[in-house]
């Protein structure tokens, strides 16, 4: 009974590890690349060290020694940390209590508000940067954090207040009643009951905000500048690959380095990820 | 709490740094030429007691600049990647010009000339890089009877006599992985700066001519007349195509040399010792200047350079310029990269071998300098069709279908 199931099941199972390899094989070459030295990575493909079992004594940790014992690099990491972690929090913050205004409080110019929300996760961001830029001037908020924060947060607040929105329009109507008749206060029933309710759609917004903030490249050279005090993880990395590209056996090992911090965030909040989205995405 | 404490600090240094007695200047420079930098920045820093913040942006800076200047907050100085960009930047309004601020005489009128925009100076070269070198083995070249060339018609003697002695006169890679085909387009380059002078080159740079221009015809045609003949190149053009550029020329200095004659920047040294560690660079490598064509041009030269403008004029801004302009920053800069300085009165002692010391006096008599002209050219073209065109044309393709096939991707870029 049980054998023929997994029979059955067998075609459906093929494919999707067929898929899974083919989605995972460039990463499986990064990471083979990162432990081989120099002349070989540009000399053969990672496959054949991959495929040639007398290689694998050749196999390196230099390329991370490198990256890691760069000037700046715990700097950097450090920056990074200062970028993001307020940012997500501040961005969240924010989010969660206009998603929870456009959702259950009735006041004139909702729907107005919430297109208007919807149409700005639309406007490319590279045109903002110019006017915000010159707004930070006059604010003296340019190549400080809490610039960058304000402006990681505006960049990240319309789909994040779509989404949650999407989540606390969800809830039954019938809890925001009686919470009400027992004399609730709507900031009370927020804390009380939406966010308890919300932390699964909570931690996926979180961790989206979270990667994109991690990665992001353009918006913190733009807004806090290259120096060394204040440059992100990202920018060092940039930077590693070498006037003429030479150096990019060092890109490989620090490819992995940054990708540390959002593979723990991603696996340690990935439980509620996909129940978030999908509480999301049901009732539009 | 120590987060409050720690953006505080950030802060006040911040602000600390913005004080008088500073300059900022953005760069794309990373690894060693940012190290060498930073050492340039600390000894004015020593000297004058004014704190130089520098910012690398890598190579985002174009827009990175273009964003900060159209907001309004740019750094004091910021190093141009070319002089096109350069132009750019003063159309804007944003350069200021250097011709009060620096002692232009110290350089080669081509630099100056270079930077030059509507009369103004607007940037000064503080090193460059030449490309305009024909690569030999003094020894197998000597042997054979033969000198180096000093015009077009010698560098053709020499290699119809090797070519009747059965001999193969020139090695040619034009293999670099997805960049294959751009060691030719340095040839075509160094070819219509002699055939068409500096003016008709801009000209074509911009896509103000055609590729279909006879100008650019002539130079491709020159370019095949060698590179085509299979009994001039080592491998023919099947070798031509497929040969690294890095390994092409190794074979002049095989026991028995598979060719005399080689086409490349100075940093094909590191190569050729890489390939022959047995040899003594100063007497076994020795190059000599791509030789004229049309004697009204002369001997132009091909390159490009490190080039420094400001967007504010504070007097920590003029002391910086005049120091970056001066043979002891150059010294240090050029002395740590192995680069060419561009003031004349740089020690020729600071370069790290003979070789480079000879580019750099090159380089001193310059009249005519051009940046590579695939670096200003948009990428489509620059780094894309100009470089398939190369191995199309090598490789048979006829030449007008060639050149209307980059024409048609230059009118889609530009």
């Amino acid at each position: 009974m049980k054998a023929t199931r997994i029979l059955k099941r067998l075609p459906l199972h093929l494919l999707i590890i067929t898929l899974a390899v083919i989605w995972l094989a460039p990463s499986l070459g990064l990471l083979v690349s990162s432990f081989r030295p120099r002349q070989d990575l540009l000399s053969s493909g990672w496959w054949t060290a991959l495929v040639t079992p007398s290689y694998w004594s050749k196999f390196t940790l230099a390329n991370y020694r490198e990256v890691l014992t760069q000037q700046g690099m715990g700097r950097a990491f450090l920056n990074s940390f200062i970028i993001t972690v307020p940012t997500t929090l501040l961005t969240l913050a924010i989010a969660a209590l206009a998603a929870y205004a456009l959702a259950w409080m009735n006041f004139r110019g909702r729907q107005f508000l919430l297109m208007m929300v919807i149409g700005l996760i639309v406007i490319p961001l590279q045109m903002t940067l110019i006017p915000v830029l010159r707004m930070f001037n006059v604010l003296k908020l340019s190549g400080s954090f809490p610039g960058i924060w304000l402006a990681h947060a505006g960049y990240g607040l319309p789909l994040m207040i779509y989404l949650l929105r999407n989540f606390f329009g969800a809830l039954p109507r019938e809890l925001f009643e009686s919470a009400f008749i027992d004399g609730a206060t709507p900031f009370r029933a927020f804390v009380k009951l939406v966010l308890p309710l919300s932390v699964p759609v909570l931690a996926s917004a979180g961790i989206f905000q979270f990667l994109w903030v991690w990665n992001d490249l353009l918006v913190a050279l733009v807004y806090l500048g290259g120096f060394e005090e204040v440059a992100p993880l990202t920018l060092k990395l940039s930077l590693l690959v070498g006037s003429r590209g030479q150096d990019w056996h060092l890109l490989t090992a620090a490819a992995f380095i940054s990708m540390i911090v959002p593979m723990i965030v991603f696996l340690s909040l990935q439980r509620y990820f996909v129940r978030g989205i999908l509480a999301g995405a049901v009732k539009g | 709490m120590t987060k409050r404490l720690v953006v505080g600090l950030l802060l006040a240094g911040l602000v600390g740094g913005l004080a008088q007695g500073a300059v900022t200047i953005m760069v794309l420079w990373s690894g060693d030429e940012l190290a060498a930098f930073q050492k340039v920045a600390d000894a004015f820093q020593a000297q004058t007691g004014i704190t130089v913040r520098v910012e690398s942006v890598g190579r985002d800076l174009p827009t990175i600049l273009a964003t900060r200047v159209a907001a309004g907050n740019p750094p004091d100085l910021a190093g141009m990647p070319n002089p096109g960009q350069m132009a750019e930047f003063v159309a804007r309004g944003a350069l200021i010009p250097v011709d009060d601020l620096v002692d232009l005489t110290q350089f080669p009128t081509a630099f100056v000339d270079l930077a030059t925009v509507n009369g103004k100076v607007y940037g000064i070269f503080i090193s460059a890089d030449l490309k305009s070198l024909v690569w030999y083995n003094p020894d197998a070249l000597y042997a054979e009877g033969l000198a180096p060339a000093d015009s077009w018609n010698e560098l053709l003697y020499i290699t119809e006599t090797l070519a009747a002695r059965g001999k193969v006169p020139w090695a040619v890679g034009l293999e670099s992985g997805a960049a294959s085909g751009w060691p030719g387009t340095d040839w075509i380059e160094d070819i219509m700066l002699r055939t068409a002078g500096p003016e008709l080159y801009d000209q074509w740079v911009n896509h103000e001519i055609p590729w279909t221009h006879p100008a650019v015809k002539r130079a491709f045609e020159l370019f095949g007349a060698i590179v085509r003949n299979k009994a001039y190149v080592y491998g023919g053009t099947t070798g031509a195509l497929s040969i690294n550029f890095g390994d092409s020329p190794a074979v002049l200095w095989d026991p028995t040399p598979g060719a005399y004659l080689h086409r490349q920047a100075t940093f094909i040294k590191s190569f050729i010792a890489g390939a022959h560690p047995e040899l003594d660079l100063d007497r076994d490598v020795a190059f000599f200047v791509f030789p004229p064509i049309d004697p009204k041009w002369g001997t132009p030269l091909l390159g490009a350079g490190d080039l420094i403008s400001a967007f504010r004029d504070t007097p920590e801004v003029r002391a910086f310029l005049q120091y970056l302009a001066g043979p002891e920053a150059q010294a240090i800069w050029c002395g740590a990269l192995g680069k060419l300085a561009t003031n004349v009165n740089v020690d020729p002692s600071i370069y790290p071998d003979q070789l480079t010391a000879q580019a750099a006096e090159i380089l001193k008599g310059a009249e005519i300098f051009r940046f590579d002209a695939s670096d200003l050219m948009p990428a489509a073209v620059g780094s894309g069709a100009f470089w398939k065109g190369i191995l199309d044309y090598v490789s048979g393709v006829p030449l007008d279908r060639v050149l209307q096939e980059i024409e048609a991707a230059a009118q889609a870029a530009y």
